[in-house]
């Protein structure tokens, strides 16, 4: 039966090369893919929906992320305050707004420079093998065998609090694990008879490894970090629920959600809670369900 | 067998070094040394530096950084952890009164989401396509998505505010300290810790589980006459199970991480607990401490997985 359809499918597609009507395609495979994927179409609208609300938030919202208004404390959800105030009378929608600018830089930017160093290390090392690769992956290893939340807490301490410390230790303890990735990709990439050619040409393995290599792995690159930015976000949130992330003064989706350590706020008051978790949980997802996505666009056993 | 596991447990040593000079390394990194933290702040305005000196080279402060460290390592393959900067008690009476409630929030934890992640894992990729798959499926990506200590103070809300069907946080209500009494206290935290990590077992069981089912010696059980069940889950699950233990020993490090989180969240008197506190008040010794034995059990379990994988996949050769 299946085979029948495939055939079928087959002859399909074989008529319309005959006619000539097949060239007329092209767009990238990988693209119409992701086009024909609706869960990682509904995860790049919620992304970009809440991307857009965050970078666009003094347009949208009248109150400042800190503006104080102490005749309102903790007044729940009405016309004035969309999702109310928190403990001091600071309006909770446009806190989310504001905070979700930082939350999403700091998940961004530390995937991105996790993946500028990892991949630039395991690009090369991956190709060169050797002394480089053995030292920079023992070193991995070491980093890797903390549990992150424990190894970010120590580097907090020894360096202090704030969003550009806080940037660069997710930076530092995340690009063992792209690292690997990268490393695994090339070492499969690097048994290809291309690579051969190439290196019988006597082309440098600088050139080799970055021009010729990587364009080959950037499919499960680009899958790692949308990945890595959802984890980051997260443990922003949950550094920041302890208060060891971001300063609490700079309104994050982290640090809304510290007060939520009151049990009274906790019992009594959702609208200070709730929503930025919410908002958090949806984000997260969006950028699985994109990064799910991308993975299946980007695995050419799949058809598309 | 035997063999394989001494010479694991031999590379462990080299590794635990470096990893010791590491967190040596950042203790002498962090602000202040022990004196500063032993001398309350009145009586430092009034000492004179002389006397500082005396003080830090009896306390063998002034010896050079590897002599120090030197005598920081014997100390603790001693079993002498350093003391607590702000109560002066010793670390490792302090890890012995925490880390019995970790290891049973976490053992809970695990042993919650191995069984229930594979269960529901296996039920997804036998009706693969059905509600109840999709209906797991959704699930799972809310699980993954979801910040655990949200989860958490959403649990709180709903089970201990609203239902009061469990005690506000804590380990034990005072006169009722046996393990069954004490069962209501474990059940919401471990249930949310669990979560993330089932997710991500089941989603993994179940793309494992259908790989499993696709491959040929299924065909030849299921042509023997061999019951379905048989062999979907004699037969297939052993070779699906493989992938499945090692993603449970890669995780273990999270479920460590993820009980300082949960264990803040209902107030559990554990490590983690005790970590975040210390990390807030910059109390060194107990941050290293900790840091280095969660370290060393994310090490152990790695050679276990190795182990675990060998006896459920006999092409595995232990070398």
């Amino acid at each position: 039966m299946a085979r029948d359809a495939l055939n079928r499918k087959m002859d399909r597609l074989l008529l319309l090369e005959e006619q000539g009507r097949l060239s007329g395609n092209t767009t990238n495979r990988t693209l119409r893919k992701i086009a024909a994927n609706p869960l990682a179409i509904i995860g790049l609208v919620l992304f970009l929906i809440l991307l857009l609300a965050c970078m666009a938030a003094p347009l949208i919202s009248t109150y400042g992320p800190n503006a104080i208004d102490l005749r309102n404390r903790l007044s729940p959800p009405s016309r004035a305050h969309l999702l109310g105030t928190d403990q001091i009378g600071r309006d909770i929608f446009s806190r989310i707004l504001y905070g979700g600018r930082i939350s999403i830089f700091v998940g961004l930017g530390s995937a991105l420079g996790a993946a500028l160093i990892g991949v630039s290390l395991g690009t090369y090392a991956g190709y060169r093998r050797g002394a480089l690769d053995a030292l920079v992956m023992k070193v991995s290893e070491i980093m890797m065998s903390f549990p992150q939340i424990i190894l970010v807490s120590i580097l907090v301490t020894i360096v202090g609090q704030s969003l550009w410390n806080l940037l660069l230790i997710f930076i530092l303890t995340g690009w063992p694990s792209m690292y690997r990735m990268a490393r695994s990709q090339m070492l499969s990439i690097r048994e290809m008879e291309y690579i051969q050619a190439l290196q019988a040409f006597g082309i440098g393995s600088f050139t080799i490894s970055f021009k010729h290599m990587l364009v080959n792995a950037v499919g499960p690159i680009f899958v790692n970090i949308t990945l890595s930015t959802a984890m980051f976000i997260l443990q922003e949130a949950a550094l920041s629920f302890l208060g060891l992330g971001v300063p609490l003064e700079q309104a994050t989706w982290g640090n809304i959600l510290n007060v939520a350590q009151d049990l009274n706020i906790l019992r009594g008051a959702w609208w200070v809670w709730l929503p930025v978790g919410l908002v958090i949980t949806l984000f997260v997802m969006a950028i699985n369900f994109i990064g799910d996505g991308l993975r299946d666009a980007a695995d050419p056993t799949q058809v598309g | 067998m035997i063999s394989f596991i001494i010479r694991k447990f031999l590379l462990l040593i080299p590794l635990l070094l470096v990893i010791s000079f590491l967190i040596f390394l950042g203790m002498e990194l962090m602000p202040g040394d022990a004196v500063d933290f032993m001398i309350p702040p009145d009586a430092l305005a009034t000492i004179s530096q002389a006397e500082l000196d005396l003080l830090r080279s009896e306390l063998g402060l002034d010896a050079p950084f590897l002599v120090r460290y030197g005598t920081w390592l014997v100390n603790l393959v001693q079993g002498d952890f350093g003391y607590s900067l702000q109560s002066g008690v010793a670390v490792s009476s302090l890890l012995a009164n925490t880390l019995p409630a970790t290891l049973e929030l976490s053992l809970a934890a695990l042993v919650l989401s191995t069984l229930f992640g594979s269960i529901l894992g296996v039920v997804s990729a036998l009706y693969k396509g059905r509600l109840s798959d999709n209906v797991l499926t959704v699930m799972g990506m809310i699980g993954v998505a979801i910040p655990q200590f949200l989860f958490g103070l959403i649990m709180i809300v709903v089970f201990v505010f609203k239902l009061g069907w469990f005690p506000v946080g804590g380990r034990l209500t005072v006169g009722n300290e046996a393990f069954l009494q004490r069962l209501d206290h474990l059940i919401l935290p471990s249930v949310v810790l669990a979560l993330s990590m089932t997710a991500g077992v089941m989603r993994y069981c179940r793309s494992s589980m259908l790989d499993s089912l696709n491959k040929e010696f299924i065909k030849t059980a299921r042509s023997k006459g061999l019951p379905p069940w048989r062999v979907n889950l004699v037969h297939g699950l052993r070779v699906a199970m493989t992938p499945v233990a090692v993603l449970i020993g890669f995780r273990l490090p999270m479920l460590i991480g993820g009980s300082v989180v949960i264990e803040q969240v209902f107030q559990w008197p554990g490590v983690g607990q005790m970590f975040v506190s210390a990390v807030r008040s910059q109390n060194t010794p107990i941050v290293m401490m900790v840091a280095f034995f969660s370290v060393l059990i994310v090490l152990i379990a790695s050679i276990l997985v190795d182990i675990a994988t060998a006896l459920l996949d006999p092409r595995v050769k232990l070398s």
